[in-house]
């Protein structure tokens, strides 16, 4: 291809990228009566911070952020806790013939169950035991969306760890655990930490089961937060995209320290990026 | 040794079992029962029946499809043009990505913003520049609103095909298609023999991972139109969410789940199993 088109397509495809990510952040900094002025006004408008006030002192939306924070935090550390043992498990001690791969799938299946297909049963379980509209009943739900995850990008971890070093230390004298807490952790820690922030970004993003498991703000999350600012009478735009730009942040500020992994990230562990 | 491995994979499996297979054998239980509480087929015998539930079926297909195929388009494209960019490689990168990177919701809020037909901000330019917006209703109407949701699928998505092609694109040696540049070849024959089935792993893979997550597809719909108007957008997540959820008619929901669940395993099984015969 030529070197003009190739950054003519490029822009292109930058414009439509980023455009909608920018009228977003416009929305929620403009007075109700630019918001939808025709023409549309790109740049030209007096910012204000009113929905912003709006939605963290009018609206509960300071709740919100404090519920996606506990619930995103709290499953991650829970996934991590259960599925690394599990990934050590299965990359590094014997299992007989090619057990540890058919688990290994067996596991990867779960991460593919559309989550259609358990949020019945789940909710009639959580209702049964008094979960609903808790945020504890989120951080089970997420903690199984996640450790899939967890145990496939681990064990890519780990598989990169020569295994003679941690026979050695087992040589020495150190058990299974401790191998796994003074060997193998620090040295797959940039692993541990990019596989933390996927985790994060998927329970903080998470809309389905939120949905359905959370009713009030005490356990109400950022994405059922905006959802819910669409009402039967009228869409506070504002508001939303106010939220929506405070949502968005926290995600971009993370993905730039997983940079690196991020084909493997999103790819399972399959594709080295 | 033995008790070693089972005792340090247990928790996570007892976790994900009391996640995944439990509520699956609760749901059958469910499914089994009529509103009244009583044993019965009822449930499974309206499947055959219902046409809304057909309709979202064929809907989901259709959906799944056309995203996938346009986003593997596109992502091919972006990652070879991005690909043969000298100076600013990383940034064009990083600006593609970001769209994915959003939460679902998020991302669906930005389009209400922009397809409003009276005072959104896509006919509002449109306008500006003398076209007539009158009859353009994207997610409104009947019509469009499928290529409307599908789009902000695209527009969400493609990012993702994107990333994992340049990944893929990256990881082929430069050797083979500078020989073959010396001999005289044509850069479209370049790609057509040597960089394609080179590439062909990845490729597969993505469409897997893609196919997989499109099945799934709520959040998006679900604020954008709900699944209108009238019957246009509903796919089978969002059916079987308003069975349950709308109208509490679990043991309706949960056989249709159960059904959902056949078909993609089976789907899954299928793409699997062309994956490892093309790729080996």
């Amino acid at each position: 291809m030529k070197k003009g088109a190739v950054y003519i397509f490029g822009g292109l495809g930058l414009l439509f990228s980023l455009a909608p990510l920018y009228w977003l952040l416009t929305i929620s900094l403009k007075k109700e009566v630019d918001q939808f002025a025709s023409p549309p006004l790109w740049i030209h408008f007096t910012p204000t911070f009113e929905h912003f006030i709006n939605a963290f002192e009018v609206k509960q939306f300071g709740k919100y952020l404090f519920n996606s924070c506990i619930v995103a935090t709290a499953s991650t550390i829970m996934a991590l806790l259960l599925g690394i043992p599990a990934a050590y498990s299965l990359s590094r001690l014997k299992w007989p013939r090619n057990q540890a791969e058919k688990i290994g799938f067996w596991i990867l299946s779960n991460r593919f169950l559309p989550p259609i297909i358990t949020i019945v049963p789940l909710f009639l379980m959580m209702r049964s035991v008094g979960l609903l509209d808790s945020p504890i009943a989120l951080i089970i739900v997420y903690v199984g969306f996640n450790l899939p995850f967890v145990i496939w990008m681990m064990q890519t971890f780990i598989r990169e760890i020569p295994t003679e070093l941690d026979e050695a230390a087992r040589v020495d004298g150190d058990s299974y655990l401790g191998a796994l807490i003074r060997i193998i952790l620090p040295l797959a820690a940039p692993g541990v930490a990019a596989t933390a922030i996927f985790c994060l970004i998927i329970a903080w993003n998470e809309f389905l089961f939120a949905l359905v498991l959370t009713q009030t703000e005490a356990s109400m999350t950022l994405p059922i937060g905006i959802a819910s600012q669409v009402t039967q009478y009228e869409i506070r735009w504002g508001i939303m995209s106010a939220a929506g730009t405070v949502a968005m942040i926290p995600v971009f500020v993370f993905s730039l320290f997983v940079q690196k992994y991020l084909v493997r990230g999103l790819s399972m562990g399959a594709v080295k990026g | 040794m033995a008790r070693r491995r089972i005792l340090w994979i247990l928790p996570a499996m007892v976790v994900l079992v009391s996640l995944s297979i439990y509520p699956i054998l609760f749901s059958l239980k469910v499914s089994f029962t009529n509103q009244q509480g009583d044993w019965s087929l009822s449930n499974y015998s309206r499947i055959f029946a219902d046409h809304l539930l057909h309709v979202s079926i064929i809907q989901t297909i259709l959906y799944v499809t056309v995203a996938l195929v346009i986003e593997l388009g596109l992502g091919l494209f972006f990652a070879l043009v991005i690909d043969s960019m000298g100076r600013g490689k990383y940034f064009f990168r990083a600006g593609f990505l970001a769209p994915m990177l959003l939460p679902p919701v998020v991302a669906a809020v930005i389009w209400r913003l922009i397809y409003n037909p009276e005072f959104g901000v896509l006919n509002n330019t449109l306008k500006f520049f003398g076209f007539a917006t009158k009859n353009l209703t994207w997610t409104s109407g009947e019509g469009s609103a499928m290529a409307s949701v599908i789009l902000v699928d695209i527009w969400e998505w493609t990012p993702f095909m994107f990333l994992l092609i340049s990944a893929g694109l990256q990881a082929i040696p430069g050797e083979p298609c500078e020989a073959a540049k010396m001999d005289g070849a044509s850069s479209l024959r370049i790609f057509k023999d040597i960089i394609l089935p080179l590439l062909k792993p990845t490729l597969f893979l993505a469409i897997l991972l893609r196919a997989m997550d499109l099945l799934r597809i709520f959040d998006q719909i679900w604020i954008l139109t709900q699944g209108g108007p009238g019957l246009a957008t509903e796919t089978v997540s969002l059916y079987i969410y308003r069975t349950a959820f709308r109208f509490f008619n679990f043991g309706y929901a949960a056989s249709m789940s159960l059904l959902c669940l056949i078909l993609v395993t089976v789907f899954a099984k299928n793409l699997f199993g062309m994956m490892k015969m093309k790729v080996a």
